[in-house]
């Protein structure tokens, strides 16, 4: 039966990836004006504390949740984002971890909202409310051969899937249209840029919002799959391994974070017959990743080489094909 | 420009192909299933943290899960194998593995994950999927509450500490109480929850509180502001690590008070770091490791022959805690998860290391804890 | 009280210092932040517990050998994660970020093979010698803490200020090109800096095992965050303002606690250098062109 093609481990870990593809894509949104931030790991505490919030305390949907979560966050990413202008680079690097620590300070700290480090627990669980919706709604499970974990985690990883369709087409699309291309330009030179007329003011605080928001929307769904958050969840471990996700796969195509979230979501999973000496490789491969391909696996040439060479190598089977028929 | 595209592609389909093979390839492994002459096999889940700054933890209990293997089948009425998972401390990775682990249908029970944070995940989807699972170091408040299916065997801290400090507090007449704590960390901060809960009900006067965090390795501010306020006794919610350095800065700074501390901050290892300073602390717990049990000494004297190190609390409780999944396995009469289950719940006053032991209606534990304190360098049992 | 938070204070701050100097040091030459610092001188503790408690070799060798093994990693870390990505095309300021993660990562998870995940103690007659004056307590190792960091201070702006060497760096940190058609060994000359910050990270690395008695393969982190935080307050690249910030860091987080929330205590170095930031991006040592070069 169809359960038994469907094991949930996979089905975890391909939501994790579809999860950290989102943030992935949060760094790489803000990397392709030219701004470096590694205040992800806040903004996606933001999203999740909010959303675990407001779910729990007010009965809100998830829904309502997630949406709120990520709107928060995207005020905070204004907030930050504007002061955050005048500082580049390293600078601004800096200053956005700062951002995070502090965040994760205060979730510590704020004890009696956040319940500090214990972490708050009994989060709604996207997969086992729509199983509950799905078994009002008179369907079961077991009746296409399913346990109810397979269940739940196949219909949360399809919804992701949907969602990481929808934000991966939104971001292509805006590479191609005024915004992209001003994001390109701010970040090849910005004084050049604001010389040509674009206003670099609100472009640059553009793409820090849109990166806090798909932060926060990522932790929202965070705490939704995981039905549990505490602030350890955020901390200078999870900003540096959002970074390193859109640096390993290559920051300058959308590809590339998708790439880099994927395989550093899989990396330490597949390690896990030598896990004492994974986080070792883990290192090492940044290492030597970096050696001898700085820019990350994915760039622009491999773009250009894959654009010219996927329609043009169907061309040429054929051709070769029809050639051995003559 | 092509030909670097070209190897690139290669390379990253190499990789892939690697890390596919690699996920796949020790997932199954066979094992034989049904009653041969009376034995029941049964595989079991281990989850823990194996990997970064927690590993001793961990490395301690799959120590002692190994050890008790390892008689359980010598004797030959249950064969345990088992299947460890590592989750780096890390709540997605342990439910990762709690997933992988889950999805075999051989396996019948899950032992961990290590941390209270990690168990919050674990347990609901445990739960939801009906195999039982046992914590063995997981003291939070709340844990075996989350589903009929969650277990613990490690005593949590509201049963522990409020022990330690009635008779601390007793003999020493206290009056005001000085606490510290790790504000950054489940562990202790429920510990200190149940200290000060407690401090309310013992109605003491309390001069300061005070917090650390994780990787901190000076204690000195805090320490100073308390040593000012010159508190009787001093309660710190701290994990061993952290702990024994507070106290060692303590005494050096001439704080004599005693310390009161949580399940957490009983090893032998405080008196390893802290030495001579280490003097005064008190904990209760239900693992002393000078008890004149023969099966406590005979224990020990095993994990030092075989790993090499004292076994601390950690250890005892993952020893203790395959036992009474062994015990179960052997009142349900197959290795089915349901059948363990019920047959879990209704184990009571089973004899281990730790003592007696039994668990009550929401799967926790009932146990009496004994209080130790350091003098002269040892632990020793406080009347 | 006030007296014994003021040492306290003084005592982090120092310690502080020290690891924000090697920070500065190789920010201050190739305009990189080096993760891995943390990492290097959390190894630098762990020589001096293994030359003390467990070889029992006394103090002095505890230093030579704490020195000789950072600044090994030093080279190493310039060699395998820092001279592949110079020159070379498209590479952005992130590369060398990631691989010096890449690095901290590699070590600490070494270090936790090496050394296991738990706590060490320090074990010196030396680190008990005291004073009483009045009810303070005052240890040697923190006076000789301080000493050593303003010395180490010293030092440094001597060298880089009035040696050839060190006119050789300043010549490399302001345009490596240039200073290398002047003839100028860049090459060697980033070397000896990474080699150099690496073996301070050492120094300091014993320094703090001696002083709270506590070494974990953790600390680089927390160290190497604050170590951070100071070199944007000091001012990139700024030997002493690296000086002052950490001082500044170690006594307003020991006055926090002292006076305010200890729970807070890890934020302020954050806190104060978002402000720092907003403020004077150039640090409060820092000059102009500094931070605008970036």
């Amino acid at each position: 039966m169809l359960g038994e093609f469907i094991n949930p481990y996979y089905l975890q870990i391909g939501s994790f990836i579809l999860i950290n593809i989102i943030l992935a894509i949060s760094i790489y949104v803000t990397l392709s004006s030219g701004q470096l931030s590694l205040g992800s790991a806040g903004f996606m505490g933001i999203g999740a504390y909010t959303s675990a919030l407001l779910t729990i305390h007010f009965d809100l949907p998830i829904l309502v949740g997630i949406i709120a979560g990520s709107l928060v966050a995207g005020i905070c990413g204004i907030i930050v984002g504007l002061p955050s202008l005048r500082l580049s680079g390293v600078y601004l690097a800096i200053a956005t971890l700062g951002f995070g620590e502090v965040m994760r300070v205060f979730f510590v700290n704020w004890e009696s909202v956040t319940k500090g480090a214990v972490g708050l627990s009994g989060i709604p669980h996207i997969g086992r409310e729509l199983l509950n919706f799905f078994r009002d709604a008179g369907f079961d499970p077991s009746s296409i051969g399913m346990r109810n974990n397979q269940f739940t985690y196949l219909l949360v990883l399809i919804l992701l899937l949907l969602i990481n369709i929808f934000i991966i087409w939104f971001f292509v699309r805006q590479n191609k249209s005024r915004v992209g291309r001003a994001f390109a330009a701010i970040k090849m030179d910005e004084k050049a840029a604001e010389a040509m007329g674009i206003n670099i003011t609100y472009y640059k605080v553009l793409s820090f919002t849109q990166g806090a928001i798909l932060a926060g929307f990522a932790g929202a769904l965070f705490a939704h799959v995981l039905a549990y958050i505490s602030p350890a969840d955020f901390a200078y471990h999870r900003a540096i391994e959002i970074l390193i996700f859109a640096v390993f796969g290559g920051s300058e195509v959308i590809l590339g974070a998708i790439f880099g979230a994927t395989f550093m979501t899989i990396m330490p999973e597949a390690l896990r017959f030598i896990s004492e000496y994974r986080y070792m490789i883990y290192g090492l491969v940044l290492i030597f990743m970096m050696a001898f391909r700085p820019q990350g696996i994915i760039d622009e040439n491999i773009m250009q080489w894959l654009k010219k060479k996927l329609p043009s190598k169907r061309g040429r089977s054929h051709g070769s094909r029809n050639q051995k028929h003559m | 420009m092509r030909q670097i595209g070209k190897k690139s592609l290669v390379l990253i389909s190499a990789l892939m192909l690697v890390l596919l093979a690699a996920c796949g390839g020790n997932s199954s492994q066979s094992s034989g299933e049904g009653d041969k002459g009376g034995t029941i096999n049964a595989k079991i889940g281990v989850i823990s943290y194996l990997t970064g700054p927690g590993a001793a933890y961990g490395e301690a209990i799959t120590n002692g899960f190994k050890l008790a293997q390892k008689e359980i089948n010598e004797k030959g009425k249950v064969n345990i194998e088992l299947v460890i998972e590592d989750s780096a401390g890390k709540q997605e990775q342990a439910l990762s593995a709690s997933q992988k682990l889950m999805s075999d249908d051989e396996i019948v029970a899950l032992l961990g994950p290590t941390l209270s944070t990690e168990m919050n995940v674990v347990g609901p989807e445990a739960d939801l999927n009906g195999i039982p699972i046992m914590g063995t170091s997981t003291t939070a408040e709340g844990i075996p509450q989350i589903g009929e299916y969650v277990f613990r065997n490690s005593i949590p801290e509201a049963l522990a500490i409020p022990v330690a400090m009635e008779k601390a507090v007793k003999k020493y007449d206290v009056k005001k109480v000085a606490l510290i704590y790790g504000n950054d960390d489940v562990f202790t901060k429920s510990g200190f929850d149940t200290m000060k809960e407690e401090v309310e009900k013992m109605d003491l006067e309390v001069v300061t509180t005070q917090t650390f965090q994780k990787g901190q390795s000076d204690y000195n501010a805090q320490l100073t502001k308390i040593k000012g306020l010159n508190p009787d006794l001093i309660l710190a919610s701290a994990l061993y690590n952290e702990g024994a350095v507070i106290m060692d800065q303590a005494r050096k700074m001439g704080i004599t008070v005693p310390f009161v501390g949580g399940n957490g901050f009983n090893s032998p290892e405080v008196i390893n770091i802290a030495g001579k300073a280490a003097d005064g602390l008190f904990v209760a717990t239900p693992w002393f490791s000078e008890k004149e049990d023969p099966k406590v000494q005979e224990f020990i004297k095993k994990y030092e022959t075989e790993y090499g190190k004292k076994p601390d609390q950690f250890a005892a409780q993952a020893y203790d805690a395959l036992y009474i999944m062994a015990e179960g396995l052997k009142n349900a009469g197959e290795a089915d998860r349901d059948a363990l289950r019920d047959a879990l719940a209704e184990i009571k006053d089973l004899e281990g290391i730790l003592g007696s032991f039994s668990f009550d209606k929401d799967g926790d534990v009932e146990m009496d804890p004994i209080v130790l304190t350091i003098k002269d360098g040892k632990f020793q049992i406080f009347e | 009280m006030l007296l014994e938070q003021l040492i306290n204070g003084i005592t982090l701050g120092s310690i502080y210092a020290i690891i924000a100097l090697g920070f500065t040091l190789v920010f201050g030459v190739l305009g990189i932040i080096n993760m891995a610092h943390g990492e290097i001188f959390m190894f630098g503790a762990f020589m001096g517990i293994i030359v003390t408690s467990t070889l029992k070799w006394p103090l002095w060798a505890a230093f030579l050998v704490a020195i000789a093994v950072t600044a090994i990693l030093g080279y190493m870390l310039e060699r395998f994660a820092l001279r592949p990505l110079r020159g070379k095309q498209g590479v952005s300021h992130l590369a060398p970020l990631i691989s010096t993660i890449g690095v901290s990562i590699l070590l600490e998870n070494i270090s936790h093979h090496l050394f296991g995940a738990g706590n060490h103690p320090f074990r010196n007659s030396f680190a008990e010698i005291n004073f009483q004056i009045g009810s303070i307590t005052v240890y040697l190792v923190q006076i000789i803490i301080f000493v050593i960091s303003i010395i180490l201070m010293m030092a440094l702006s001597y060298w880089l200020l009035r040696t050839k060497a060190g006119k050789a760096l300043r010549a490399t940190a302001e345009n490596l090109e240039t200073a290398s058609i002047l003839g100028v060994n860049t090459k060697k000359i980033i070397i000896l800096t990474v080699i150099i910050a690496s073996a301070m990270g050492g120094i300091a690395g014993i320094l703090v095992g001696m002083a709270f008695n506590s070494v974990n393969p953790q600390m680089g982190l927390s160290m190497g965050l604050k170590g951070l935080a100071i070199i944007i307050l000091g001012g990139m690249g700024n030997v002493k303002g690296a000086m002052a910030g950490g001082l500044i860091l170690g006594l307003s987080e020991t006055f926090v606690v002292a006076y305010g929330d200890s729970g807070y205590r890890d934020a302020i170095a954050f806190i104060i250098i978002i402000i720092i930031l907003l403020v004077r991006p150039q640090g409060i040592f820092g000059q102009k062109s500094a931070a605008e070069g970036r």
